[in-house]
C-alpha cells in the first residue's frame, strides 16, 4: 500500500514561513510513523528533520503531533492511523516554540523539570553515614532496609518513575496554553516521585511547600490530558491531586488554591451550598475579590447573581454525617 | 573558544556517573552529548544490574562467573575490581535515589541472569537502565552542571601526548566549536549501527571509538561482538534477559526447550554466545519458525509478566503484534553489544595523558570474549565512578595544554565539503547495504571467505562514500550532515570488526569461526589492538591477558 506523510515544515533559515510538504511512502507490514519519516530522510528527502533515537519507546526524543495528538513516532503504527485518517499528518508538538520542521526548543520544558528539584534532599540518618567502600576477600555488604511497601507508590507500572520525559503531556497539558510558567504534568510528576519516596529526608516540608508557590501544582486545570495521552500509561494528575491532599493535610495553605479548596469544603460543610462570594474572599483576600468584580458585574447583566446570604440545604444531616465518615477515613 | 577543567562526552549511565563523581568534589566539568542525556541509550536497558548481595552469595563467586563468561578473556585484576566493588555501587546509586524492586527481607530484589550461580541481577521491573539513567541525570541536575546537548564530537585535539580538548559541532546553530580541557572522558556508547537488526539506538554510531582511532588511540578486542539471543523478529527490538531470569523458555518449530542440547545444565540461562550460536543453528537447520525461535512466558502467568515483566509486553504488542501472556514471542539473536573498545586501564586511562573512557565505548577489559547480562550496567557505574575519581586526582597536577585550532577549521571544512558536495550516493541506503553485509557474514557464525567478502564490500562503500551528496545545505539542526558524518564512523568501524575477526584464528566467546572452532589459548589467549595506519589501513598488534586467580579450563554451561 501507498499511503501519503503530511508534514509540517519550517526552516527558519531558508524561509520564515511554516508549510505542509507531502510525500508518498511505501509500507511494510509493522510500519511505524518514525519508520515512514526515515524512509522519507534516507530516500526521498534528506532535509525533513526531526529526533530519534531508542525507536522502542523509552528514550523520548520522537514525540510529535500525529494527526492531531502527541504520540511517540516510533510507537505509532501507520495502519491504523491510515484507516482512521486515510493520511498521517506530522506536526511539532505545541507548548514549545518549534526550532525547526518536527523540533521544538526544549529549554523551558527541561527547566522546569529542574525547579522542582528533581533529587533526594538529605538522606534517612542510618544512611548519612555510610562511606563506600569495596569487599575485601570473603567480606558480605550489609543493607539498609526499606520495605516494599514504603515504595509501593513508586514500583508500579504505571508509576511516575517510569516517566520518560518525552513532552506528550506538556503538548498536550491544557494548563500551559494559557499560563507559560505552569510546571506541568511532568515535572509535576516528578515531584510527586520524590515526594513519595521513603529516602526522602524533606525535614521542614519544602518540597510541597516550593510545590505550592504560583505556576505550581495548584495551577493545574484538571483536564486529565496528560493521563489520556501519556505514552507509558503514567497519570501525572493522580500525582497532583494527592499532592493537594498532603499539602493541605500538613497545613500547607498559603496557595490560593489550597484556600479555594478548603473554602469549598467548609462552605458546604456549613451550609450545604457554595458561597460564592465568601469562596472568592477565602481565595483571593480583599483584592481578589476587587479583581473579581468586573466578572461579577457581567454575571450580573445576565442575571447570575449568587444570592448574599445562604439558606441551609433541607438535607443537612447527610451532609454532616458525610463529612463525618470522611474524616473518619482521614480525608 | 570554551574552557573547562573536565569535557565528558556522552551523557548515558558511566557519562553521569563520572559527572556526578566530579560535581560533588565541585570540579568544573561540563557534559557534552549528541542528544539530551535522557535520551541516551543506557536508558533501554532492561533486565538487571549485578552484584552480589543475597546471603549465600558472594563477590567471589560474581569473578569467577564474571572470568568464565569472559572465555578467560577478560582482565582478572579489572574484573576482581569490578565484583568486589559491585555491592557498594549499587548501595551507592540507592542513596542517591534509584529505585530497586524489594525483597521481602527489605533488602534488594534480585533476579538470575545468564551464565550467574546466584540470583544476583538487581532491576526496577524490567526497566533498569531507564532507572538508573534518570536517577543519575537528576543527580547531575543537582549539582548543577553545564550541559551542552546536541553538540556532535568531531575530533580529539592532543598535544605531545596530552589532551587538549575537542572539536564539536553545534547541532543547533551548525557552528564547530573547540572545547579546551584538562582532561575529556570519551563515555560514548557502542557502534550497534553497524549492524541490522541490532537491539541498539539509531544514535548508536561508533562515533567515540572511531573519534579515538583516528587521534592513535587503540581500539581492543573489535572482534568480540555480541548477538543478543532474544530481540523482536521484525524489528530487533531487545527481549531482556530477565524474561529467561523470571523463567521463560525457548522453543524451536517443534515446541521442544532445544537448550538441553547446548547446555543441559543451564538450559535458557546459559550466557549469550550460548544461547545465540544455539538458536541460530535450530533456525539454519530448519527448525525455526519463520526464520525465529519463540520464547514462551506464558507459564508464567498474567500476574507475574504484569509486575516483573510490564516493558516487555508492551513492546511486544506494540511492536510485534503479539501478546505474550497469551503467545510465544518470536525473537532472534541480534546484535547487541561491543565488548570491544577504546583501550584503557581500570582507572579509565588510555593512551593519551588525560584522556579517559568508561563504559561500552570504553574495553577495560571486564567482558573478555562474552559479556554476561546484567554487568554492562555495571561497568558503567564502577569505571564510570573510578575515572571520576581518578581525574579528579589527575587534575592536581595538570594544565591546560596547546590547542591546535586549525583541527577546528579541518573538520568544519569536511563538513562543507560534504554538504557543498552533490553526489548521488546517498548514506541511508549504503548504510543499509553495509549493515546486511556485516550481519551476513561477520555476525553470530564466521569464515574466512564470508569475510574476506565482508571487508571487499567495506572497500567498495569506501569508495561509494567519496560520491556522497546531502540534500540539506542549511545550517540550523542539519540532522542531513550529522548523520552523512556518522556514516564514516560506521564504516570505519566496521573495518576494524571484519579485519579483526579474519586475524583471530581460534572461537572463543561471542567470536566463533567455523574454520577454527576451539579455543585456542596457546596462541590466542590475548588481546588485540587496532590502530589506523599513515595509509588509512587497520594495523594490528597484541597485549597480555591479567590472569591471577584462575586458570584457562574448558568452558561449559
Amino acid at each position: 500500500m501507498e499511503f501519503k506523510v503530511r508534514t509540517y515544515r519550517f526552516n527558519p533559515d531558508t524561509s520564515d514561513k511554516p508549510y505542509y510538504k507531502e510525500y508518498a511512502v511505501q509500507d511494510f507490514p509493522g510500519m511505524t510513523v518514525l519508520n515512514a519519516l526515515m524512509k522519507i530522510k534516507s530516500e526521498i528527502d534528506g532535509t525533513l528533520s526531526f529526533r530519534r533515537s531508542c525507536r522502542s519507546a523509552i528514550c523520548g526524543s520522537c514525540a510529535m503531533k500525529i494527526n492531531g495528538i502527541s504520540k511517540l513516532a516510533c510507537k505509532t503504527q501507520v495502519n491504523p492511523e491510515i484507516t482512521k485518517f486515510g493520511i498521517i499528518n506530522v506536526e511539532p508538538l505545541a507548548n514549545m516554540p518549534v526550532v525547526r520542521d518536527l523540533i521544538v526548543e526544549q529549554e523551558s520544558f527541561f527547566d522546569k523539570i529542574k525547579e522542582i528539584r528533581p533529587y533526594l534532599l538529605g538522606q534517612r540518618e542510618d544512611e548519612e553515614h555510610h562511606k563506600f567502600h569495596a569487599l575485601k576477600e570473603g567480606e558480605k555488604i550489609i543493607q539498609p532496609v526499606y520495605y516494599k511497601s514504603e515504595f509501593q507508590n513508586l514500583t508500579g507500572n504505571n508509576d511516575t518513575p517510569n516517566c520518560i520525559l518525552c513532552e506528550c503531556c506538556y503538548s498536550e497539558c491544557g494548563g500551559v496554553v494559557g499560563n507559560k510558567n505552569y510546571l506541568g504534568p511532568a515535572a509535576l510528576a516528578k515531584l510527586y516521585r520524590y515526594s513519595e519516596d521513603p529516602r526522602d529526608n524533606d525535614r521542614n516540608g519544602s518540597r510541597l511547600v516550593n510545590g505550592s508557590k504560583q505556576g505550581g501544582m495548584w495551577d493545574c486545570v484538571h483536564c486529565q490530558a496528560c493521563e489520556e495521552f501519556c505514552p507509558k500509561g503514567i497519570s501525572p494528575v493522580k500525582g497532583i491531586v494527592k499532592m493537594h491532599e498532603k499539602a493541605i493535610k500538613n497545613s500547607i495553605t498559603f496557595s490560593s488554591g489550597a484556600k479555594h479548596i478548603i473554602s469549598i469544603a467548609k462552605s458546604i460543610q456549613e451550609t450545604g451550598r457554595l458561597d460564592e462570594v465568601k469562596v472568592a474572599f477565602d481565595t483571593g483576600g480583599i483584592t481578589g475579590l476587587i479583581n473579581d468584580l468586573p466578572m461579577a458585574f457581567g454575571a450580573g447583566l445576565k442575571g447570575k447573581i449568587p444570592p448574599i446570604r445562604l439558606k441551609l440545604i433541607k438535607d443537612m444531616d447527610d451532609i454532616r454525617l458525610a463529612y463525618k465518615e470522611l474524616d473518619l477515613e482521614g480525608k | 573558544m570554551l574552557k573547562h577543567d573536565v569535557v565528558i562526552v556522552g551523557a548515558g549511565l558511566a557519562g553521569l556517573r563520572a559527572c556526578v563523581e566530579l560535581r560533588k568534589k565541585g570540579i568544573d566539568a561540563i557534559i557534552v552529548s549528541k542528544v539530551y542525556p535522557t535520551r541516551s541509550h543506557s536508558g533501554a536497558a532492561q533486565g538487571g544490574v549485578n552484584a552480589a548481595l543475597g546471603e549465600n552469595d558472594s563477590w567471589e563467586s560474581h569473578f569467577f562467573d564474571t572470568v568464565k563468561g569472559s572465555d578467560y578473556l577478560g582482565d582478572q585484576d579489572a574484573i576482581e575490581i569490578l565484583t568486589s566493588e559491585a555491592p557498594a555501587n549499587i548501595l551507592e546509586l540507592q542513596r542517591m535515589g534509584v529505585v530497586f524492586n524489594r525483597n521481602d527481607l527489605g533488602g534488594i530484589a534480585q533476579r538470575p541472569f545468564g551464565g550467574q550461580s546466584f540470583p544476583r541481577s538487581c532491576y526496577y521491573a524490567d526497566a533498569v537502565g531507564h532507572m538508573m539513567l534518570h536517577g543519575l541525570f537528576d543527580n547531575v541536575l543537582k549539582y548543577k552542571t553545564k550541559i551542552l546537548y546536541e553538540y556532535f564530537v568531531t575530533s580529539l585535539v592532543a598535544d605531545n601526548g596530552k589532551i587538549s580538548g575537542i572539536v564539536a559541532y553545534d547541532i543547533k546553530t551548525g557552528k564547530f566549536e573547540g572545547i579546551a580541557a584538562k582532561a575529556v572522558l570519551f563515555a560514548t556508547g557502542g557502534y550497534g549501527q553497524v549492524y541490522s537488526s541490532n537491539t541498539n539506538a539509531l544514535i548508536n554510531t561508533g562515533d567515540g571509538m572511531a573519534v579515538s582511532l583516528k587521534a592513535g588511540v587503540p581500539l581492543m578486542d573489535m572482534e568480540f561482538v555480541q548477538f543478543h539471543p532474544t530481540t523482536l523478529k521484525s524489528t530487533g527490538i531487545l527481549v531482556t534477559e530477565g524474561a529467561r531470569g523470571e523463567g521463560a523458555y525457548l522453543l524451536n518449530s517443534l515446541g521442544v526447550r532445544f537448550m538441553s542440547k547446548y547446555a543441559p545444565k543451564a538450559m535458557e540461562l546459559a550466557p549469550r554466545d550460548v544461547v545465540a550460536r544455539a538458536e541460530q543453528t535450530e533456525i539454519n537447520e530448519g527448525r525455526g519458525v519463520d526464520g525465529a525461535i519463540l520464547l514462551d512466558v506464558r507459564h508464567l502467568g498474567k500476574e507475574r509478566i504484569m509486575e516483573r515483566l510490564p516493558q516487555i509486553m508492551q513492546l511486544s504488542i506494540d511492536f510485534e503484534g503479539v501478546n505474550p501472556i497469551y503467545e510465544p514471542i518470536p525473537i532472534r539473536p541480534g546484535m547487541h553489544y561491543s565488548m570491544g573498545g577504546i583501550k584503557t586501564d581500570y582507572n579509565g586511562r588510555t593512551a593519551i595523558e588525560g584522556y579517559y573512557s568508561a563504559g561500552e565505548s570504553a574495553c577495560v577489559s571486564v567482558h573478555g570474549a562474552n559479556r554476561l547480562g546484567g554487568n554492562s550496567l555495571l561497568d558503567t557505574v564502577v569505571f564510570g565512578r573510578r575515572a571520576g575519581i581518578d581525574i579528579a586526582e589527575y587534575l592536581k597536577d595538570a594544565a591546560f595544554t596547546k590547542f591546535d585550532e586549525s583541527l577546528i577549521k579541518r573538520d568544519e571544512e569536511i563538513f562543507e565539503k560534504l554538504k557543498k558536495s552533490n553526489g548521488k550516493e546517498r548514506y541511508g541506503l549504503l548504510k543499509a547495504e553495509l549493515q546486511e553485509e556485516m550481519r551476513a557474514n561477520v555476525g553470530v557464525f564466521r569464515e574466512e571467505k564470508a569475510m574476506k567478502k565482508a571487508v571487499k564490500k567495506i572497500e567498495e562503500l569506501k569508495e561509494r562514500a567519496k560520491n556522497i551528496g546531502v540534500d540539506d545545505k542549511s545550517k540550523l539542526f542539519n540532522t542531513d550532515i550529522v548523520e552523512a558524518f556518522e556514516f564514516s564512523n560506521i564504516l570505519l568501524i566496521a573495518e576494524v570488526i571484519a579485519n579483526g575477526a579474519i586475524l583471530r584464528k581460534e572461537s572463543r566467546g561471542a567470536h566463533y569461526r567455523n574454520d577454527y572452532p576451539e579455543r585456542d589459548d596457546e596462541n590466542w589467549l590475548k588481546h588485540t589492538l587496532a590502530t589506523l595506519g599513515d595509509n588509512g589501513n587497520i594495523k594490528f598488534d597484541f597485549s597480555e591477558v591479567s590472569i591471577t586467580k584462575f586458570k584457562p579450563q574448558p568452558r561449559t554451561y
